[in-house]
């Protein structure tokens, strides 16, 4: 079991207790008067087996507040994610942090900042890189790299787990597309590891019909649900933080219904990101302070409800480089996330909105998430750490404290000390090429690619994988999701790699 | 009085006074105002919104209300002309979804309503439209140009999908395609065969603009 941080402090708050009741009580309000759609028959027979009014011609789901707070209750307050590996399984929930590899398309350049299709090598090496990280804790391989040079778009996420599961033992989560869930969720079971499914509903109050089917497939496989309320303020929400606190609440809350009905008692983490629209551009504004507040206004929500929180501010960055702007969208929503009781954080390796992932940049965020989760830690106080004796011992100058016993003991476990960024006194580092912490965050991946090496898989599991993925190849052959020209470029990527 | 309704058509767009708008073109309809005078206002009123927006007085919140507003006096002023034997007043027809496996409306809902305003026909289709869908609408409003979304990583290869397919049925020529999408830039709607992307609202309606050569 990997332990993560654990926060060692009162959560930060930015609302009342009262006020959370009537965020919480407008949620109800809308559950019942308004309801959510849902395009899917079974569920809708589901909920109306389960006492809610059903209009099946609008395909409207009313849901009375007694069993809105009926399956809150039913949800447990922490879960399981099982890995490959089982020194990194992980125990979400309650007082944990844990950090989660980022997401973004392409591959950057890091001399033109210019992005193309990620190949095999590039994501295996990616992998390498986070399984060796300190500080990134859940992998989430299906997601970075979607833009695979020569692999169909409808096997990128399966072949992207299956690069995940071979260069690394971490956990890893799974989203959904054109039934890639279903091969997923049967690799997995046959590996004896589990995978969080990752669930969109839209913004506002809808549910299509392939995240419930998602919803149903991760559910009766027994694997832990996380079901997303992700929008932008004044656009798919409302504008004021508060009203969009209480749709996210609606949308989550109706996710866990859903979910309690098809499986009573599974695992559920709530997955959120409310952030600002740019109203010049109609882009997302990320690293914005209102996306911050949101954050914290749903982390009090789930701390009440005793459901884990999955949160994304500061999951990336709208700049296209990285550099300061990058740091600091990332760091300060990162860190809003964690002092608020967030248990799982999206971070590492993904910047420009969701356009890129960098191995570079998921080291240089390990910094960030060892900083934040050493602030989590908090203080220890003690009489062996107040020391009291100690500093009547040493007394006024000329007295100091580093020929003491207790700063030898004690100096490394109370200071965090960041591996990539530059520390360097200034005539070392003009002397030794001017490096900054990108130069030094290219070293840790050369190094890492040189001597890291991931729990190898056993013959068995290899062969597990590759039959799952020969059989998700057929499927898509069939489906004609895959053409015969796309199935050439296919089959000379494999071999080559 | 064809004065007064022509400028309370103008006043209704600045306001953002959907009713108003459409009652304003009903009342020009009735007094026989020249339907594409009336329409003219209208343009009229959607640019003063557009230059204060160019400016950075007005945002895009002003932008959609006054191009819902102008949506709700226009289809009234085209039923008129058509009635009078007219022909309906377009810059070209379009065709607009988010791809499949996308549910992301906001972008699309946004693009198709400024496109609109600027005198496109525009027929969204909604979220989660498969390539065949697309295609059977290109065929059916005869389409001048296909304006896909797609916000997620994990959707936006779907859009070569969509473009792979109408090759294969032999279309893609005769339509122009433009892309959006939060996760996707210049260079991947390039790589895919689009004509050409634009990271935003406003940017999508100069884009068909240009790719029907009807001024940038």
């Amino acid at each position: 079991m990997l332990k993560g941080f654990t926060r060692r402090f009162k959560a930060l708050e930015v609302v009342t207790e009262e006020e959370l009741d009537a965020i919480h009580r407008g949620a109800l309000d809308v559950l019942e008067t308004t309801g959510v759609r849902v395009e899917h028959d079974r569920a809708l027979k589901l909920f109306a087996k389960n006492d809610c009014q059903v209009d099946f011609e609008e395909k409207r789901v009313r849901i009375p507040p007694w069993l809105v707070e009926d399956c809150l209750r039913k949800c447990p307050s922490s879960y399981l994610a099982k890995a490959r590996d089982p020194k990194y399984d992980l125990r979400i929930g309650g007082n944990t942090f844990y950090f989660l590899q980022g997401m973004g398309m392409r591959y950057v350049d890091l001399d033109t900042w210019e992005t193309r299709p990620a190949t095999i090598k590039e994501h295996r090496e990616a992998m390498i890189v986070a399984d060796a990280l300190e500080n990134m804790h859940f992998a989430g391989a299906y997601e970075f790299y979607m833009d695979r040079a020569g692999i169909p778009s409808c096997m990128v996420m399966l072949e992207n787990l299956a690069s995940g599961l071979r260069y690394s033992g971490k956990a890893e989560h799974m989203g959904y597309s054109l039934d890639c869930e279903k091969f997923a969720i049967k690799m997995a079971k046959e590996l004896g590891i589990n995978l969080q499914g990752e669930l969109g509903m839209a913004t506002p109050l809808t549910f299509y019909k392939e995240v419930v089917d998602a919803t149903f497939s991760f559910a009766e496989a027994g694997f832990p649900l996380s079901p997303a309320t992700v929008f932008t303020l004044g656009a798919e929400g409302p504008a004021t933080l508060a009203a969009a606190t209480v749709l996210a609440d609606a949308g989550m809350m109706a996710h866990i219904v859903m979910g309690q009905l098809i499986k009573p008692g599974i695992g559920i983490s709530i997955q959120h990101g409310i952030k600002p629209m740019d109203m010049k551009r109609g882009t997302p504004r990320y690293g914005a302070v209102s996306k911050g507040l949101t954050t914290v206004m749903v982390n009090q929500l789930l701390r009440r409800y005793a459901i884990p929180s999955f949160s994304t501010a500061g999951f990336t960055s709208n700049s296209k480089k990285i550099d300061f702007q990058c740091g600091f969208e990332k760091a300060t929503g990162t860190l809003v996330s964690a002092l608020s009781g967030g248990n799982m954080h999206v971070f590492h390796g993904g910047s420009a909105v969701e356009l890129f992932y960098s191995p570079i940049l998921s080291i240089l965020d390990d910094d960030i998430a060892g900083w934040i989760g050493h602030f989590l830690e908090g203080v220890v106080v003690n009489d062996e750490r107040l020391a009291i004796n100690l500093i009547n011992e040493v007394g006024p100058i000329p007295g100091h404290y580093l020929n003491r016993e207790h700063t030898r003991k004690w100096w490394k476990e109370e200071q965090f000390i960041p591996k990539a960024t530059d520390r360097e006194v200034y005539p070392v580092w003009i002397k030794t090429g001017k490096k900054d912490a990108i130069d030094h965050a290219k070293e840790m991946m050369e190094e890492i690619l040189a001597t890291h090496k991931p729990k190898p898989l056993t013959s068995g599991e290899e062969q597990i994988i590759e039959d799952v993925l020969k059989e998700a190849r057929e499927y898509y052959r069939k489906k004609g999701l895959i053409t015969d020209e796309e199935w050439a470029v296919y089959m000379k990527t494999l071999e080559s790699n | 009085m064809e004065t007064e309704i022509l400028e309370n058509l103008k006043k209704a767009v600045v306001a953002y006074d959907c009713e108003g708008a459409a009652s304003w073109a009903r009342k020009a309809v009735e007094e026989k105002v020249d339907p594409v005078k009336a329409l003219g206002a209208l343009t009229e009123a959607i640019r003063q919104v557009g230059d204060g927006y160019e400016k950075g007085e007005l945002w895009l919140p002003d932008l959609v209300g006054a191009a819902e507003s102008m949506q709700s006096a226009t289809p009234i002023l085209n039923e008129a002309i058509k009635r009078a034997g007219g022909e309906k007043q377009s810059l070209g027809t379009v065709v607009a979804g988010a791809v499949f496996g996308d549910i992301h409306s906001i972008g699309i809902t946004m693009v198709s309503t400024l496109l609109t305003a600027a005198g496109f026909e525009v027929h969204l289709l909604g979220v989660n439209i498969s390539a065949e869908q697309f295609t059977e609408a290109i065929r059916e409003y005869e389409a001048d140009i296909l304006a896909m979304s797609a916000l997620l990583t994990m959707t936006a290869p779907e859009q070569k999908r969509v473009i792979d397919f109408l090759k294969k049925e032999g279309i893609r020529d005769k339509v122009k395609i433009m892309v959006g999408g939060g996760s996707i830039n210049a260079e991947f709607a390039k790589a895919i065969g689009a004509d050409g992307y634009d990271p935003t609202a406003p940017g999508a309606v100069s884009l068909a603009r240009k790719l029907t050569g009807k001024g940038g």
